[in-house]
């Protein structure tokens, strides 16, 4: 697939309803490859319904996704995976059972039955991914339980390396975690973007971690985009003020 | 396939079993060749049990109607239509395969505890229907008896069952510890985020649906020739299901090796209480055993045994 | 044949309101799925039946007697079993399906394997323009609709019901605002044993009393909660309502010996197209 001039991912007047409550009413924006966009907005603003719908984790209401100047609306979640769109979870969902190693080898796994029981697995392209995110060589045997939320989050980095992004969604990654943790991941973010040049939408509600890394921000509350533009921008605007204080 | 030193050994203990197990008949006596026998159809339909429910976490509580499918298939098609055997037992495999897979397909959509249901509901409805559909092909609520043997003498069908059962669970075994088994456990242990690392999990799930009924296809049909007689009642019953669920928990879930040393023990166990109680009562007491091990050990025979290789590994060093 | 079909209908329907009553109190409240309820059933026929039937007591006395046996072992399924297994659902479901099996064999060595037959609890028969309906099972209906109106009154109008409806909708929350969440579940229990144990009494007399008819209410019970979806009384109400009279419906007209298929496919049928239940979930 060629990259093609617009922008890598577009969103299109996105709407999700749930029962009478409508979390997202009207959302449009684009990413630009290479781009990092911060997406930010009180709790409730319908920011993690966002990243749901653009995994196809919940199919939007109506609007539409379109990827790489492809309508990926309908696509389902591991097709989209397999274009080049990955996702990390607020609450990291790790393999609760399986050791950081195996976490690994599961993202780095094809999708095809035939190749997964002829082909053995590459430990040391797992280590490799592994030291990548920053794990040292014992913790690749241990199991999630015996982590620190800082190396949680990093697991999930890794099981998405492993997938080979172009488009990486990260929900809340500094909650939860110490501030020397939270320089740590942001160091991540950068070199990993630096290497692989990996478009992200950071969503956080740390914005002090979130304003180095941003190239640009995108405001949502109650389901709508309320401002736009570059982090000292929006954080100068108004209207969120008003939302952040009205919360 | 990558066979690594490990998988190596464990293969030599494989192979030990097997020895061991095939110079048995030339050691006991007939009753106890045959009672081994019934273990090996047991350990068939739970390991079945557990590559599906152990692995993934969608719990079947349908399997008593896959092996029914394969079971009425072959008597059928061998008893009403003369069909030889040869043909109609890989046709029941088949058949179980392909009518298990169309009517269970809907349900891998649905998650957790409604699976077992909807599961349960497929066993039932085949229950009922087997005793007014058509009965003059199915025998109605009496069944049919007198079906075709295989092989005949108790020696003879010990092997056959032992091989059936050795050979499925090898592969199954291999299987397990191929990075499929490792994406089919990582699907019970969160299915949306193997979703989200890119795999098309209904595609694994209904892999392993798949051959999950193969094997209980396999069994089923090999069972009903050699007890030469299939009925509705005995097949579609919660007891049977519950004799394969306690014999694949009991040994332990998602080990393969579990569930064949859970049916060699539940057969054993209940066939050596036969004497001392006659009736309901082994019921009994195996299921309250099933039942404390399982709210205190839910593993299983296969943890408490790999522990105690562990601790005795240490004592030796 | 329309009256018939009207009558049987609902008469039918009353009884497998009452049998699924407690079943559903339980998945909505502890959101599990005991698949021992069929044994409160059980256990609440075969007591009453030793109590009148064996010991000569009176019927009301044997009445109690069964509610009794019911709570009993609900509050110790729940104790032993269900409380230190509850963040899993599905080991629950294994072992009160292992627990079932046991309580089965358990009532075959103690009362045998044959079948016994019950005395309905009132006698007579009622005729109506050709139909005839016996008053025992007018009676359960009628027992059947007087539990269901109790039961809601108790979660609307008193302290320790609108609790049980808190931790039904939300267990946090309900925590939050000082409700004490396996003092609730105990309660639900228990209720759920009475309520099975009086759906017992009448679904005996209505059949009869054997070691594997735990299995029929179970399933009954399972396909209301699966039509009705979680949680809702009158939800539960019309889903008995609507299985009763498919299943009136296909053995009057189709055949007799369809009687338990249609209830299943009723239940396959929703699942696939609405798998949340006809109703959805609402409140309790």
């Amino acid at each position: 697939m060629t990259a093609t001039a617009g922008p890598l991912l577009e969103v299109r007047d996105l709407h999700m309803t749930f029962g009478g409550i409508r979390a997202v009413q009207g959302i449009s924006f684009q990413v630009a490859e290479g781009e990092t966009l911060g997406l930010i907005g009180p709790n409730g603003a319908g920011k993690t319904t966002v990243f749901n719908m653009i995994m196809a984790e919940l199919r939007p209401t109506s609007g539409e996704i379109w990827f790489r100047g492809e309508n990926i609306t309908r696509v389902p979640t591991y097709e989209r995976v397999k274009r080049g769109i990955a996702r990390t979870y607020q609450v990291p969902q790790p393999f609760g059972e399986m050791s950081v190693g195996a976490n690994i080898r599961v993202g780095m796994a094809p999708d095809d039955i035939w190749k997964l029981v002829s082909e053995g697995a590459d430990h040391a392209a797992e280590a490799d991914i592994g030291r990548s995110v920053g794990f040292s060589d014992e913790q690749i045997d241990m199991l999630p339980s015996e982590l620190a939320m800082g190396d949680l989050r990093r697991l999930e980095m890794a099981r998405n390396v492993a997938v080979s992004p172009t488009l990486l969604l990260l929900d809340e990654v500094f909650a939860g975690l110490t501030l020397r943790e939270i320089g740590q991941i942001s160091e991540l973010l950068v070199e990993k973007k630096r290497k692989d040049g990996l478009t992200y939408i950071i969503v956080s509600h740390d914005l002090r971690a979130l304003a180095p890394l941003v190239d640009r921000v995108i405001v949502m509350s109650f389901g709508e985009i309320i401002a736009e533009g570059t982090f000292d921008d929006v954080v100068r605007d108004e209207a969120v003020r008003d939302a952040y204080l009205g919360q | 396939m990558a066979i690594d030193r490990e998988t190596l050994r464990y293969l030599g203990w494989w192979l030990a079993f097997g020895v061991l197990m095939c110079l048995l008949p030339f050691v006991v006596g007939t009753g106890t060749l045959r009672i081994l026998i019934f273990a090996h159809f047991l350990a068939m339909f739970a390991m079945s049990w557990d590559f599906l429910s152990g692995r993934t976490g969608y719990i079947s509580f349908g399997h008593p109607f896959l092996i029914g499918i394969a079971g009425y298939t072959t008597a059928i098609l061998s008893f009403r239509f003369d069909v030889p055997i040869y043909y109609s037992i890989p046709a029941a495999i088949v058949a179980t395969m392909v009518g298990g897979t169309l009517f269970f397909l809907p349900a891998l959509r649905i998650r957790g505890t409604y699976f077992a249901l909807v599961t349960l509901a497929f066993m039932e409805i085949l229950y009922q229907l087997t005793k007014v559909v058509a009965p003059k092909i199915t025998g109605g609520t009496r069944g049919m008896s007198g079906l075709e043997s295989i092989v005949t003498g108790a020696v003879n069908n010990y092997y056959l069952s032992f091989g059936i059962m050795f050979v499925t669970g090898v592969v199954l075994w291999l299987l397990i510890r191929t990075r499929l088994g490792i994406a089919l456990s990582a699907i019970r242990m969160n299915e949306e985020a193997v979703r989200s690392t890119g795999h098309n999990t209904t595609k694994l799930k209904l892999f392993a649906f798949t051959v999950s009924a193969a094997v209980s296809g396999i069994g089923g049909a090999f069972y009903v020739h050699y007890i030469g007689s299939i009925a509705p009642r005995g097949m579609f019953e919660i007891n049977f299901l519950f004799t394969i669920l306690v014999a694949a928990l009991l040994g332990g879930a998602e080990t393969i090796i579990g569930p064949i040393m859970g049916a060699y023990f539940l057969t054993v166990l209940l066939e050596y209480l036969r004497p001392v109680m006659p009736g309901m009562e082994r019921y009994l007491l195996y299921g309250a055993i099933a039942l404390v091990l399982y709210v205190v050990r839910p593993e299983g025979i296969y943890s408490i045994i790999a522990d105690a290789g562990r601790k005795v590994q240490e004592w030796r060093r | 044949m329309a009256l018939q079909i009207l009558i049987q209908g609902f008469v039918l329907s009353g009884l497998y309101a009452l049998i699924a009553v407690g079943f559903t109190m339980i998945f909505s409240v502890g959101r599990v799925l005991n698949l021992a309820y069929g044994v409160y059933i059980m256990l609440g026929g075969y007591i009453y039946y030793a109590a009148l039937q064996g010991a000569g007591l009176p019927v009301f006395a044997s009445f109690i007697l069964a509610i009794l046996a019911g709570v009993t072992f609900g509050l110790l399924t729940y104790l032993l079993l269900v409380r230190r297994l509850e963040d899993n659902p599905i080991a629950v479901e294994i072992s009160t399906l292992i627990l079932a099996v046991v309580m089965q064999a358990l009532i075959v060595v103690i009362f045998g394997a044959a079948p016994k037959t019950m005395w309905p609890v009132i006698r007579g028969v009622l005729r109506f323009e050709g139909i005839s309906v016996t008053m025992n099972i007018l009676l359960a209906t009628g027992v059947s609709w007087v539990v269901l109106g109790g039961l809601m009154a108790f979660v609307r109008y008193t302290h320790l019901g609108r609790a049980i409806r808190a931790v039904s909708m939300d267990r946090k929350g309900a925590v939050i605002s000082g409700i004490e969440p396996s003092f609730i579940s105990m309660v639900t229990w228990a209720l759920s044993g009475a309520f099975g144990a009086i759906a017992g009494v009448f679904f005996a007399t209505f059949t009869q009393l054997d070691s594997h008819m735990w299995v029929f209410p179970l399933i009954i019970s399972v396909a209301v909660v699966i039509v009705g979806g979680i949680g809702s009384i009158v939800g539960s109400l019309i889903a008995a309502h609507i299985i009763g009279f498919v299943e009136t419906i296909t053995t009057t007209m189709i055949a007799a010996e369809l009687r338990g298929v249609s209830t299943m496919l009723l239940i396959i049928l929703v699942l696939l197209i609405r798998p949340k239940g006809l109703f959805g979930r609402a409140e309790l």
